[in-house]
C-alpha cells in the first residue's frame, strides 16, 4: 500500500468512528431466531408501534427488515424512548411463505411494557413453523 | 355424562411458579375476512388447571384466522406483581384440515412461549 492509501485509510476510520458516536445504539433490540432450520431469521419485516394512552391508538414508530444475522439496529432513538406500552409485529407468515412453507402464525405481536426507559430492552422471536417463544433480556 | 374435548383448547402454565395458571380471564376472537375486524367467540377464565374447556363448538370451528387473548398482567396483578407483557395475543391460522387444535400459553413474568398442538 502506497503512502496515500495508507494517509486515506485512517481519515476514513476517523470519520467512521465520529458517526458511530453520533448514532446511538437504540435502547430497545432485537433478533429473529428460526430454530426450525438453526439460522437466524433473516429479511423479516418488523413494525413497532407506541400506544397513544388517550386514544388508546397504535402509533407506528419504525418500520424495518431483519438483516443477515436476525437483528434490526435502530429501532428507535434513545431521545425517543419514553415510558408506556409498545407493540413489536413480525411478519411471520410473509417470511415462512418467502420461502415455500406455511406458518402456523400470520404474525406474531408482542406488546410490552416500558417502565424505565434509562435501561436496555432486547426483545427476541425465536420461531419456527409451529411455536414461538419470547423473553425480555437486555 | 361424557364430554368431548372441543375442537379448540388452550393450556396457561405460569413457569414462573411452576404450576397451572388458574383463574386467568381470556377471549377468542375470529378475523371477520370481508370486513377485517376481529369478533369476539368466547369470553373465559382458566380452571385450578389452567384450561378454558369449551372454547368453541366444533360447527362454529370454521376455518379462518383466529386469536386469543390472554390477560397476563392481569393474572400476575391478581398475585401481586409486575409483568413485562400488559396481555399475551396469539394468533393463528385454521385450515379445512384441522381437527382437533391446542394452543397452550407458558408464561413467566418476563417471558412467553406458544406451540401448536393436538
Amino acid at each position: 500500500m502506497n503512502r496515500l492509501q495508507h494517509i486515506r485509510g485512517h481519515i476514513v476510520s476517523t470519520d467512521k468512528y465520529m458517526n458511530m458516536a453520533a448514532t446511538l445504539p437504540s435502547p430497545l433490540t432485537t433478533h429473529v431466531l428460526n430454530i426450525a432450520q438453526g439460522v437466524p431469521g433473516a429479511n423479516m419485516t418488523i413494525i413497532l408501534y407506541l400506544l397513544d394512552p388517550i386514544s388508546s391508538v397504535w402509533n407506528l414508530l419504525t418500520t424495518g427488515i431483519t438483516n443477515d444475522d436476525g437483528r434490526c439496529p435502530g429501532l428507535i432513538q434513545k431521545e425517543s424512548f419514553i415510558a408506556g406500552v409498545y407493540k413489536l409485529r413480525f411478519e411471520t407468515g410473509k417470511y415462512w411463505d418467502a420461502m415455500g412453507m406455511t406458518c402456523f402464525y400470520p404474525y406474531v405481536e408482542v406488546v410490552f411494557t416500558i417502565t424505565d426507559p434509562s435501561q436496555k430492552y432486547h426483545v427476541p422471536l425465536i420461531l419456527s413453523r409451529f411455536s414461538y417463544s419470547t423473553y425480555r433480556g437486555s | 355424562m361424557g364430554s368431548v374435548k372441543g375442537p379448540l383448547t388452550t393450556h396457561v402454565l405460569n413457569t414462573g411458579d411452576g404450576v397451572p395458571a388458574a383463574r386467568m380471564a381470556l377471549s377468542l376472537h375470529r378475523l371477520d375476512p370481508r370486513m377485517t375486524v376481529w369478533s369476539l367467540v368466547t369470553v373465559g377464565n382458566t380452571n385450578e388447571d389452567g384450561r378454558c374447556p369449551g372454547l368453541i363448538t366444533s360447527d362454529a370451528f370454521t376455518p379462518g384466522m383466529y386469536k386469543i387473548r390472554f390477560e397476563t398482567g392481569q393474572y400476575w396483578e391478581s398475585l401481586g406483581q409486575s409483568s413485562f407483557y400488559p396481555y399475551v395475543e396469539i394468533v393463528f391460522t385454521v385450515s379445512a384440515a384441522d381437527q382437533s387444535l391446542h394452543v397452550p400459553l407458558l408464561v413467566s413474568r418476563y417471558s412467553y412461549s406458544t406451540y401448536r398442538g393436538s
